[in-house]
């Protein structure tokens, strides 16, 4: 279903239900994804996902269009994980280093990087990256979406996407280049 | 020899970590619609006070006020004792044989004075039509059988 028919039957209280199980089914598995690139965790990125759709539900009514439906989306997922973020941190009293060793100790664990070290040491270097950098990274390089796109996701200038960006992929180089294994 | 390592030559994996349990997108749109459902019917109880919250502030806090302290008074007034009639009272004295009243008063420690007597009247009780009515020997006769001095009881 098209994002417009969506959101036409979201507007009709009679079909408001079905228009917004068919909007969950469309963009759960982008906004799941998203979200647990960024918390690492599944039962976190589990708890997140449902809040981003908790507030599409109640703030679609008032969707102006200026953007798209799928980038509108994506800005709030994109909110609800860096507050989460922040506010483990404040909740905890855990500087950076802690939160992103948190992180790499999950990354350590993941079944899925079991015996692919580069991937593994791929996404430590990831975790290293500030969480606003980290975001730009995931968004173009996991995403592949648009410079434009990202900058109305994330409210930045597509300059300072792409340089932050090369700053990211640069750091993730060096990071595996130091540390990397001889092969 | 160490090969250095390039992000554009490295096979990207959109999905890098483990995939969510089995059949986990098959539920999510359920459990969500479950949440927002529940988030409807919290809202709606709410909704009976809806007009609390369009009030301005200082409107809500005077409100406020005017309910606790009603309250208050409310409950002040509720736990004062219930007065009785005075006519009440008088039926019930009514009822008492002149006879027990007068052992009463013998046996009693209390001494009855002229002045006691004499602001009786003043104390608005209504007495007995037979004490009004008393004819004037009988009144002759209850003020010899009174001794001289103040107190006669």
């Amino acid at each position: 279903m098209e994002d417009q028919d969506i959101l036409l039957k979201f507007a009709d209280p009679v079909s408001r239900n079905v228009a917004f199980n068919q909007l969950v089914r469309k963009y759960q598995q982008k906004v799941y994804w998203h979200v647990r690139k960024m918390v690492i965790d599944h039962d976190d990125a589990d708890d997140l996902t449902q809040d981003v759709f908790v507030k599409v539900w109640k703030h679609l009514g008032n969707f102006r269009q200026d953007a798209s439906l799928y980038t509108w989306i994506y800005r709030i997922a994109t909110n609800e994980c860096l507050s989460f973020l922040q506010s483990k941190r404040r909740k905890f009293f855990l500087p950076l280093h802690d939160v992103a060793a948190e992180l790499a100790a999950k990354v350590e664990a993941d079944p899925a990087l079991a015996g692919d070290d580069i991937e593994r040491r791929l996404q430590q270097a990831i975790l290293r990256l500030p969480d606003k950098q980290r975001l730009v990274f995931n968004l173009r390089y996991y995403d592949e979406m648009p410079y434009e796109q990202m900058a109305e996701v994330t409210g930045t200038s597509v300059g300072a996407l792409k340089a932050s960006y090369h700053h990211a992929a640069k750091k993730i180089e060096q990071y595996l280049n130091n540390d990397a294994p001889a092969n | 020899m160490k090969t250095p390592f390039r992000l554009d030559e490295h096979p990207r994996r959109p999905q890098p970590l483990a995939p969510p349990p089995a059949g986990y997108f098959d539920q999510l749109p359920m459990r969500v619609m479950q949440r927002v459902q529940g988030d409807i019917a919290e809202e709606r109880p709410a909704f009976a006070f809806g007009w609390l919250a369009r009030l301005a502030a200082p409107v809500r806090t005077a409100l406020a006020t005017t309910v606790v302290l009603g309250g208050f008074a409310g409950a002040f007034l509720l736990s004062q004792p219930t007065l009785r009639p005075a006519t009440g009272t008088d039926f019930t004295l009514a009822a008492v044989p002149q006879s027990e009243m007068v052992q009463y008063l013998l046996a009693s420690e209390q001494r009855v004075s002229l002045s006691d007597l004499a602001e009786l009247p003043d104390a608005g009780q209504a007495l007995p039509d037979s004490d009004l009515y008393a004819s004037p020997d009988e009144l002759q006769e209850a003020l010899d059988a009174q001794p001289t001095e103040e107190f006669y009881l």
